[in-house]
């Protein structure tokens, strides 16, 4: 783990210095705000439409709006992890200094993981300004953002991994990118599939229906396992793909 | 405090390194010499820990570089070639990570970046922004970062590539003033380099060692004759007489010197010339013969470099010829020593 805490302090350093994490950062809450605002409006104006869930939920859970950030932020975030390092030729003094592979890449992925938390952090404010004019169930808002942290954990996972395999941080935010889709799409399986084990496989691995479930305060442990599993699995493979390329 | 043993390296079906073997013992400074693509900078990226061997063994400073990382890599101060560096942080800062990252103590640590800056001659760069610093510069912070902890060895890849004759002249000064301290292993194509920094050189080209040695045995190693030049005043006849007269002279040519003044005596000597230098200009004085100018024209290390880097690959032992043919006495009437090899 040697070179864990240094390297995620550069990593942050270089996100938040390098305009990225704050043009992110923005692009990021107009489009979330943008998006609260449509529910809200929605919800202001057709009050009698939806009984069953109030604007909290469906910010989390009932629209599409809330991936297509997540499909955009998390390859953009993740790209350049290792990919410009790699182009640039800096990954040879990093990697020659006396750390592990293992901290490097915790160190990057964690560096990440903040950065991304610290983008979802103002539409808190979202959620007290809906306390403010109605209810707002605080184990809702809760849950809504242990999915959104969940997801995206898995995804910035996914993103490190394709930084690590390519040069080319446009290949490593496309190949991010795709990943995402596919797990995203391939989760909606649940709602078209057949009865059998391919649906079933859809309905647990279905961002979608994780949102959904969690947006209504609903946390599955089964869920959380397969972020777990969505975080440590591509890990495991960037701390591989990192040292074959050295090594082989 | 590097040893080296059958290292080979590929890359697919290319082979950058072929069975190296060498070793540079505490305290040597050390040229790592070959034409470009010879795989200097494979086989120094191999003992920096950036890459593995494909085969063979490298300890740095007693620890296996696959077995025991981070010991080895703790023991290195590496300079990559061109000196890559995050173009978003200024060189203090770029410089306080890295010597966090080599488990410099907070305490000691802003300490300890200042006197690799001022060691590398940046101090005044402390506060720009890595992307406008110049390649010198650049190129000094890379220095200042081998040196972070004061690490026992140094590897630098190419440390004056790119910099000005003042700023080559300023990065030698520095590495003879930190020889003292350090193990240091430097490659280069530049050969004034190594005679002006090193004391030992190891030469390969196509991935495998051609030479290794302290810069005068690899010259004997290739050159057992040399040549003396001496410019004398006097009587022609007399001097020539004299000169060839002197045991261990074996042919001798005269010409006369360059304006009018005296006569150029070229003497080829069969082994280094030695003592036999000041026999000849004993000799020439209880003649009273002027002299002028006496020299050993050793071969050049260019001469012996491009030798030993041209050839067809046949030829490739490290010790170009061994002691099976000892103290050739050259004939007088032999046109060079040197053309004899196979």
């Amino acid at each position: 783990m040697r070179g864990l805490v240094p390297v995620f302090k550069r990593e942050l350093f270089s996100l938040f210095v390098t305009p990225l994490a704050w043009v992110l950062g923005t692009a990021f809450l107009l489009l979330q705000g943008l998006h609260f605002y449509l529910i809200v409006t929605h919800f202001a104006t057709q009050p009698e439409l939806a009984v069953d869930a109030g604007p909290v939920e469906t910010f989390f859970g009932q629209t599409v709006l809330l991936y297509l950030p997540l499909l955009f932020v998390c390859p953009v975030l993740t790209m350049r992890l290792f990919a410009e390092e790699r182009r640039s030729g800096t990954i040879e003094p990093l990697l020659t200094a006396p750390v592990s592979t293992t901290g490097v890449v915790l160190g990057k992925y964690l560096a990440v993981l903040v950065t991304y938390g610290a983008m979802w952090l103002p539409t808190l404010g979202y959620m007290v300004l809906a306390d403010r004019f109605g209810a707002v169930d605080w184990r809702v808002v809760g849950a809504g953002y242990l999915a959104v942290l969940g997801i995206g954990a898995g995804c910035l996972a996914i993103g490190t991994l394709t930084s690590a395999l390519t040069r080319s941080q446009l290949s490593a935010a496309v190949l991010s990118s795709l990943c995402i889709l596919g797990l995203f799409m391939f989760g909606m399986g649940e709602f078209v599939l057949d009865e059998g084990a391919a649906r079933e496989l859809a309905a647990y691995v279905s961002v979608w229906g994780q949102m959904n479930e969690l947006s209504r305060g609903i946390a599955d442990s089964r869920r959380l396992l397969l972020d777990a599993t969505l975080v440590l699995v591509p890990l495991f493979i960037t701390v591989r793909a990192v040292d074959a390329w050295r090594f082989e | 405090m590097i040893e080296v043993e059958h290292l080979s390296k590929s890359y697919g079906s290319f082979e950058a390194v072929r069975d190296l073997s060498f070793q540079v013992g505490r305290g040597d400074v050390v040229g790592f010499l070959g034409p470009n693509g010879a795989g200097k900078t494979t086989t120094l990226r191999i003992l920096a820990g950036f890459l593995g061997p494909s085969d063979g063994r490298v300890r740095i400073a007693g620890y296996d570089v696959r077995e025991e990382r981070l010991q080895a890599r703790q023991s290195i101060g590496y300079m990559p070639e061109a000196a890559p560096l995050y173009p978003e942080m200024r060189a203090l800062e770029y410089l306080g990570f890295r010597a966090e990252l080599k488990g410099v103590p907070r305490r000691r640590r802003r300490r300890e970046v200042d006197r690799a800056l001022e060691l590398a001659g940046a101090l005044d760069m402390a506060e720009v922004t890595n992307a406008n610093l110049s390649k010198g510069y650049r190129q000094r912070i890379g220095l200042a970062d081998a040196l972070l902890g004061s690490p026992p060895l140094l590897v630098l890849d190419e440390p004056t590539t790119g910099l000005d004759p003042n700023q080559i002249r300023e990065v030698r000064a520095l590495l003879r003033q930190v020889a003292a301290e350090h193990t240091i292993l430097l490659s280069t194509h530049i050969l004034s380099e190594v005679e002006a920094t090193c004391d030992r050189a190891i030469v390969i080209a196509r991935g495998e060692l051609v030479a290794h040695g302290t810069l005068d045995e690899i010259r004997l190693a290739r050159h057992r004759a040399a040549r003396l030049e001496l410019w004398v005043t006097g009587d022609r006849a007399e001097a020539l007489r004299i000169v060839s007269a002197e045991p261990g002279v074996g042919s001798v040519s005269v010409e006369d010197a360059p304006g009018g003044v005296g006569h150029r005596l070229l003497v080829e000597v069969g082994s280094p010339p030695g003592e036999l230098a000041e026999r000849l200009a004993f000799a020439l004085a209880e003649a009273r013969i002027g002299l002028r100018r006496l020299a050993t024209l050793g071969t050049s290390l260019e001469q012996i470099f491009s030798e030993l880097t041209e050839q067809p690959q046949a030829v490739a032992p490290p010790e170009p010829e061994p002691a099976d043919e000892p103290e050739r006495e050259p004939a007088p009437d032999s046109e060079s020593p040197e053309d004899s090899r196979p």
